[in-house]
């Protein structure tokens, strides 16, 4: 018998994004999670700035107005006021990373219990693909044209590995969306951190390896091989900690 | 009849409640009073002051103005505040701690309290602001010996502080009784 | 009869009976003890309460708060407030409400921590980008405090419009005798995101910006008219009319109060509400009067700027307006009495 898998029903309109990019991917999983834990009617998502602000139609649940970086505060009052909605910051690694470094660790450090979803493309790619703190050394961006330095500019940022062992958090992955195998894998990541959420246990995050094959000048199969390649072998996949259920 | 004085000392010797308790009498008295430290540079251990205005009817400028009296608790406060001192006007001070020569300014009135001397007389160290301020009432002349009394006691009680009623009590007496 | 109490903490419990619901902030002198009186009070009087990692993240906080309808307030100070006003913009694009105390201190960058008065026009303009003004309230005294702050969630939420109470480093540390209001029980707005997706916002990405600014601009015509707040007096047959607010609108009612029973005809304008200023008080202002002199604890007079704008509006357009500046602290009686002498003798040249 065939299996048919439905859209989210909260999923109302195509997503805006470039062909290959991942954003379309992880919102549908995300969506698909929050209907299986029955949390379509008591949800908040909370967009960033940066290619994900352009969200906004698709989903017909409450969407959060984030400034650029600074989810990690406004959805900890969010999640505050609301402790039984279940809370979703969905941002950029520029967003999360760069300018929201500050709010994305604090949040983190005071373990507020709710779950931030990253994309990680080693780019700024709203504003055309500039540098990130994730761009991999040698990588030539609009701001390191002859591929990035990192005796002036730093190693490659590695948040998740951070937060999963400096803070008492409860949940913290990294997944990827090369193969079919790896989606569900990434699917089952963020559905344990919303569900670390809904029970309450603390703060969980999930970061995505994430082509973007306009910034990269890639085809969507050359970008997703870049990932295989040379990302993943710095940014490990799979569970990075679980503190467990209640 | 409006009237200004400022509270001046090291931290920790009392002075900011000593005003507080002034404005606070007045309050209980029906008056109004405004408080006001300078905060700035003020630091614990450090020196201390702030500035209590009372009045039959609105205050307008609640800062340092022209004082009608002032109580110094250290040299460097009688050194800085003398010189503001309204002409006529009382510098009330601890003798024992205020040893310079206080003969500085030949319209204004030093009284000397040997406060120091009185607390450990009652053994009681922490009530020296308290002894000073029964001696500046008394010499402000606005408020009766009892009336004074039970706004202060009236106001640690509120703070939920009865348990120094009794010391804080013979503390002001003594001191209203020096002068 | 009231208790003594200090400005800052005043400023605080009113808040807490005006129906806040949560709290964020950043401690810094001289505001500090509003925070350090939410840090218990909010939970005493089951309200959220956070201390952000800086002013940024408790604007932000704040921005949060809003958008699911709890009345929110924050405070701090000079280059705290400075921090906050990305925030601002952005609750202000969002139509949000929110109450934000700046206890003022003098000064640029760091400043001093003494009293001052040099952020009144990053208040009144509005402070971050854009093009939106924030309701700013200037107490003089406690009690006045209280009273404002009480008030400001209510026209917050009225106007959907930030409120800003305007205040200084003296009043917020000073004590005076106040009376607190009754408690009000406030739900949180039902305009707001509910996880049910009951009410869509907009986002800015797609909203026509052009007729939002329509809709702005008929607002603030009406806040203009509604709201304008201040205390005259002596202002009909006055040669000079003070402008001031804060405790210098204190110090210039004081010169005025004294003027008068020695026969000199002098008046002042106490402003209230300093956006909208209070325009409609040159309307009992003496058509002969010969000067407009602003009192402010600052180094160069920010609210001259304002008082020269209206009164040009109000068709005083050839009356001088000076201004009186004072250092760090409270401007002592005397040394105000110094200046505006010299600006009767003619010494001293207009701001405008």
């Amino acid at each position: 018998m065939a299996v048919v898998k439905k859209v989210p029903e909260k999923i109302a309109r195509q997503v805006p994004f470039c062909p290959g990019c991942g954003h379309g991917i992880v919102v549908r999983l995300i969506m698909e999670c929050v209907e299986e834990l029955g949390y379509n009617d008591n949800v908040i998502f909370g967009k960033p700035v940066g290619c994900a602000s352009l969200l906004d139609n698709s989903l017909d649940i409450d969407i959060f107005t984030g400034a650029h970086g600074r989810n990690g505060a406004s959805l900890t009052a969010i999640k505050r006021l609301k402790p039984d909605t279940l809370v979703i910051s969905y941002q950029g690694d520029g967003d999360a990373y760069n300018i929201g470094f500050a709010e994305t660790m604090n949040a983190a450090y005071r373990n507020e219990k709710f779950t931030v979803v990253t994309i990680n493309n080693t780019n700024f790619g709203m504003t055309g693909g500039q540098m990130a703190w994730t761009t991999m050394p040698g990588q030539k961006t609009t701001t390191s044209v002859n591929g990035r330095d990192v005796e002036l500019s730093g190693l490659p940022i590695k948040m998740p590995e951070m937060i999963a062992t400096s803070f008492d958090t409860a949940y913290v992955a990294r997944g990827a969306l090369f193969t079919p195998a790896e989606i569900n894998k990434t699917k089952g990541y963020i559905k344990k951190a919303l569900q670390a959420q809904s029970d309450g246990i603390g703060h969980s995050m999930v970061e995505v390896l994430s082509p973007c094959p306009t910034n990269w000048h890639m085809s969507p199969l050359e970008a997703q091989e870049r990932i295989i390649k040379e990302l993943v072998p710095y940014y490990p996949l799979g569970e990075l900690k679980n503190k467990g259920g209640k | 009849m409006l009237k200004e004085v400022v509270f001046a000392g090291f931290g920790g010797q009392g002075v900011l409640t000593a005003g507080l308790i002034l404005s606070q009498v007045a309050l209980f008295s029906g008056k109004k009073a405004t408080w006001m430290p300078e905060y700035g540079a003020a630091m614990r251990g450090g020196t201390a002051n702030c500035t209590v205005k009372y009045s039959d009817g609105r205050i307008f400028s609640p800062g340092q103005e022209a004082p009608d009296a002032i109580m110094a608790l250290n040299i460097p406060s009688f050194n800085r505040f003398i010189k503001i001192l309204k002409p006529g006007g009382i510098m009330l001070i601890d003798s024992d701690i205020v040893t310079c020569d206080t003969n500085v300014r030949d319209d204004v009135k030093v009284v000397g309290v040997p406060a120091t001397t009185i607390v450990n007389e009652l053994n009681n160290p922490r009530g020296l602001n308290i002894v000073m301020l029964g001696a500046l009432v008394k010499l402000m002349g606005d408020y009766s010996e009892q009336e004074a009394i039970d706004g202060m006691n009236d106001m640690f009680s509120k703070k939920g502080k009865n348990a120094f009623e009794a010391a804080n009590t013979e503390a002001f007496k003594r001191g209203y009784a020096s002068v | 009869m009231g208790d003594m109490v200090k400005g800052n903490i005043a400023m605080a419990e009113a808040a807490i009976r005006a129906g806040m619901h949560m709290y964020a902030g950043y401690p810094i002198t001289p505001s500090s003890e509003i925070m350090e009186y939410m840090s218990w009070r909010a939970q005493e009087a089951g309200r959220q309460y956070i201390q952000a990692e800086s002013e940024l993240g408790a604007m932000y906080m704040v921005y949060g708060a809003a958008s699911v309808g709890s009345r929110v307030l924050t405070a701090s100070s000079g280059l705290g407030i400075s921090l906050k006003q990305e925030g601002v913009s952005y609750m202000q694009a969002a139509d949000y409400p929110c109450v934000m105390i700046s206890v003022c201190r003098y000064g640029d960058g760091l400043g001093s921590l003494q009293s001052g008065q040099t952020d009144y026009l990053r208040e009144t303009r509005g402070g971050g980008n854009g093009d939106y003004r924030n309701i700013v309230l200037s107490p003089s005294s406690v009690q006045e405090a209280v009273d404002l702050v009480y008030l400001a969630f209510d026209l917050s939420e009225k106007y959907r419009n930030i409120v800003v109470i305007l205040t200084e480093g003296a009043l917020g540390q000073m004590m005076e005798d106040c009376e607190y209001p009754d408690y009000k029980e406030v739900p949180f707005y039902d305009w707001a995101f509910d996880g049910k997706h009951t009410n869509p916002q907009p986002s800015q990405m797609t909203m026509d910006l052009y007729e939002r600014a329509q809709r702005r601009n008929a607002l603030r015509a009406e806040i203009t008219e509604n709201e304008q707040r201040w205390e005259a007096v002596g202002v009909e047959d006055a040669e000079y009319v003070f402008f001031a607010y804060g405790i210098p609108g204190r110090i210039a009612l004081g010169i005025v109060d004294d003027a008068r029973k020695r026969g000199e005809k002098l008046g002042v304008v106490r402003a209230i509400s300093l956006w909208p200023f209070p325009q409609k008080a040159f309307d009992a202002i003496n058509k002969d009067v010969k000067g407009f002199v602003t009192i402010e604890t600052a180094d160069d007079g920010q609210m001259v700027e304002d008082v020269a704008l209206f009164a040009k509006k109000k068709g005083f357009g050839d009356v001088p307006c000076y201004t009186i500046t004072s250092p760090p602290g409270v401007p002592k009686t005397v040394d105000v009495l110094k200046k505006f002498e010299a600006i009767k003798a003619g010494e001293v040249k207009e701001v405008f």
